[in-house]
């Protein structure tokens, strides 16, 4: 029941590998159409709230993996006074005092570190606290983090509001290039069809949706799911048996128990033994080492190719 | 007779709410919940704190506990059944499904949320009136019945349907939804709540008399000059009104209007006027007690309010039972 998808993951199991990537997976995945960015000139985050001119936030309580991440990776990390308690990487962020969820965080906490900025992961259930939170008169970005582009565009934002517009533009470039490199090395190669596995019950593979769908192609692999909208969709199992992947792709512990599966014995990658485990920390979220899963993905795809 | 205890109920609403106030997922000092509530002090964020967060959090928690309490001791007057409660005509469901198919099509806006909650809320009461008028009894109690519980199996199978059918993120905000919270509370919901309350409350002390005629029996009370189908029949009908505007600000917050008005019966006098004044405090106390544990006992995350509502109300309400025997 996906219901309870996001219970499951958020207690630490000891099949953390599993959890993990699922959490990483789903939490850069989850989406609903309806919400994406509005491409427009002046800036909005993904509540469609215009965010104002470029300041240079001092106190930023970031709610989202990736943005902390972003955060650190452009120099602003001492500036960081609050995380989520999913905001694990880099591992200086650990030293950063946790207030709280990620989803659906006490307001009263935050409120209570003394914050200038909160950047908050755009969910529905969120919009609620930001209200809160911007009618006490702090700044509060929503970013939702699902395609590449996205990415991108987290990365620019968060340099206008932490006044480091030259160290955003300069890692975003940086993080296009390692993906165009990639890009080029594999452009020739045959591609597989491959299937990412998110869960079992219900079944949901990465969609077109997701960043990750984007990297396989980048990597010289073909979604079997690319035509999905959404991030990380329900699928059949008929359905997945009859696309035929070539290739499957999951977390380390996940791959394992597919691999011996009875009833996954039939299907094709898992007949040819092509069911692949990827490193989840590099892969599972959107990152400044996105690059880095490219080209990880790349060889495991393609093993012995090389690259530049 | 014993006399309803009034005083001691409201002071120990008074104190859940105090307690409230002055305890949240932080610390704020009792002087300076003081110093915010009276809107001196300089410490800004305190005063956001108490004044923005808690209070209308504590003071929307009251009024839904009194307004649950209020409903369930109507139904369960006008039903003489002790398993009626407020979500019986459907409100639940209906409520559910309307706040389920909103964030489903990707509504997010919390007051949007609960405009669709209302009017699901509505419709399911509409529907079940209307199918046991079809089965030929809308004033009799035992096919309404029937009509709300078959509503509401309805209302979870499209639930479920929705759900599973939603992504992760649709399926985890319904279910914070049927949670229940007040986590969210503004003051634009306290105030419609509490007109709700006021209106729907006055109506029904007001006409409190035939809820106690009705407890004689039908056929006693047509010969005391009421018309038992048609006062039942309004009964459902504000309670339920009562009940569907709690779940537009607050998600369903189960249990209260079962349990409490069994405590208020136990407490207070057998007739209505009393029983409904004691189940508003007694609710009231007991839902904001819950909402203080929800909010703290695992800060800064919360328990879902209508689990714990029912964590701390079954043991209260097990003592009691032995205490009657």
């Amino acid at each position: 029941m996906s219901a309870f998808l996001f219970f499951r993951f958020r207690i630490l199991t000891p099949r953390r590998a599993r959890a993990a990537a699922a959490a990483c997976l789903l939490l850069a995945a989850c989406t609903t159409s309806n919400e994406s960015p509005v491409a427009t000139p002046a800036l909005v985050d993904d509540y469609g709230v215009s965010i104002g001119p470029a300041t240079a936030a001092q106190r930023i309580i970031s709610l989202n993996p990736t943005t902390t991440e972003i955060l650190f990776a452009l120099g602003a990390g001492e500036r960081v006074i609050g995380r989520s308690r999913w905001d694990q990487w880099p591992v200086e962020a650990r030293t950063v005092p946790e207030v709280g969820d990620a989803i659906r965080p006490s307001v009263e906490r935050i409120l209570a570190a003394r914050p200038d900025l909160v950047l908050l992961y755009a969910s529905g259930d969120n919009r609620a606290a930001a209200a809160t939170l911007s009618a006490a008169g702090v700044a509060v970005v929503a970013l939702r983090i699902d395609r590449l582009a996205d990415f991108d565009r987290a990365v620019r934002t968060l340099g206008h509001v932490t006044g480091l517009e030259a160290a955003a533009d300069a890692a975003v470039d940086s993080v296009e290039r390692s993906l165009a490199r990639v890009r080029e090395a594999m452009r020739a190669v045959p591609r597989p069809r491959v299937f990412v596995h998110v869960w079992d019950n219900p079944l949901m593979a990465i969609g077109g949706g997701s960043y990750l769908s984007e990297l396989i192609d980048i990597a010289g692999g073909r979604n079997v799911y690319a035509e999905r909208p959404e991030p990380s969709p329900q699928v059949s199992f008929e359905d997945l048996v009859r696309r035929e992947p070539q290739v499957i792709l999951a977390g380390p512990a996940e791959a394992a128990r597919l691999r011996t599966d009875a009833r996954w014995a039939d299907v094709r990658a898992v007949r040819e033994g092509r069911v692949l485990a990827y490193d989840t920390m590099l892969v599972a979220r959107p990152s400044m080492r996105l690059g880095e899963a490219a080209r990880a993905l790349a060889l495991l795809l393609h093993p012995g190719t090389v690259l530049p | 007779m014993r006399r309803p205890p009034w005083v001691a109920l409201a002071l120990v609403l008074v104190a859940v709410m105090a307690a409230s106030l002055m305890l949240g997922a932080t610390h704020v000092a009792p002087g300076a919940v003081w110093d915010a509530l009276v809107g001196q002090g300089s410490d800004d964020v305190a005063r956001t704190i108490v004044r923005s967060i808690r209070l209308p959090r504590v003071v929307l928690a009251m009024l839904v506990g009194a307004a649950l309490g209020v409903s369930g001791s109507v139904l369960q007057g006008t039903l003489r059944n002790g398993l009626a409660e407020p979500y019986l005509l459907g409100v639940s469901g209906g409520a559910a499904v309307g706040a389920v198919l909103a964030v489903a099509g990707g509504v997010s806006a919390p007051s949007l949320i609960a405009l669709a909650a209302f009017g699901g809320a509505l419709l399911a009461v509409a529907g079940v009136l209307t199918l046991a008028r079809a089965a030929g009894g809308a004033s009799d109690t035992r096919v309404l019945l029937m009509a709300g519980v078959v509503m509401g199996a309805f209302a979870n199978a499209a639930i479920m349907v929705v759900m599973a059918a939603g992504s992760p993120d649709v399926a985890r905000n319904a279910l914070w939804w049927m949670m229940g919270s007040v986590a969210a509370a503004g003051w634009r919901d306290v105030v419609l709540l509490a007109i709700s309350l006021g209106a729907v409350g006055a109506a029904l002390l007001h006409r409190a008399r035939w809820l106690d005629v009705l407890a004689l029996g039908e056929d006693a009370a047509e010969s005391l000059g009421v018309d038992a189908g048609r006062a039942g029949w309004r009964f459902f009908v504000l309670a339920s009104l009562l009940a569907a505007t709690t779940v537009a600000v607050a998600g369903l917050v189960g249990f209260v209007g079962l349990m409490v008005p069994h405590l208020a019966r136990s407490l207070s006098a057998a007739r209505a006027r009393p029983t409904m004044i004691v189940s508003a405090l007694a609710g009231g106390a007991l839902v904001v007690a819950a909402d203080l544990v929800a909010r703290t006992v695992r800060a800064p995350a919360e328990l879902p309010l209508g689990a714990v509502t029912a964590l701390l109300g079954v043991p209260f309400f097990l003592w009691r039972l032995r205490v009657e025997r």
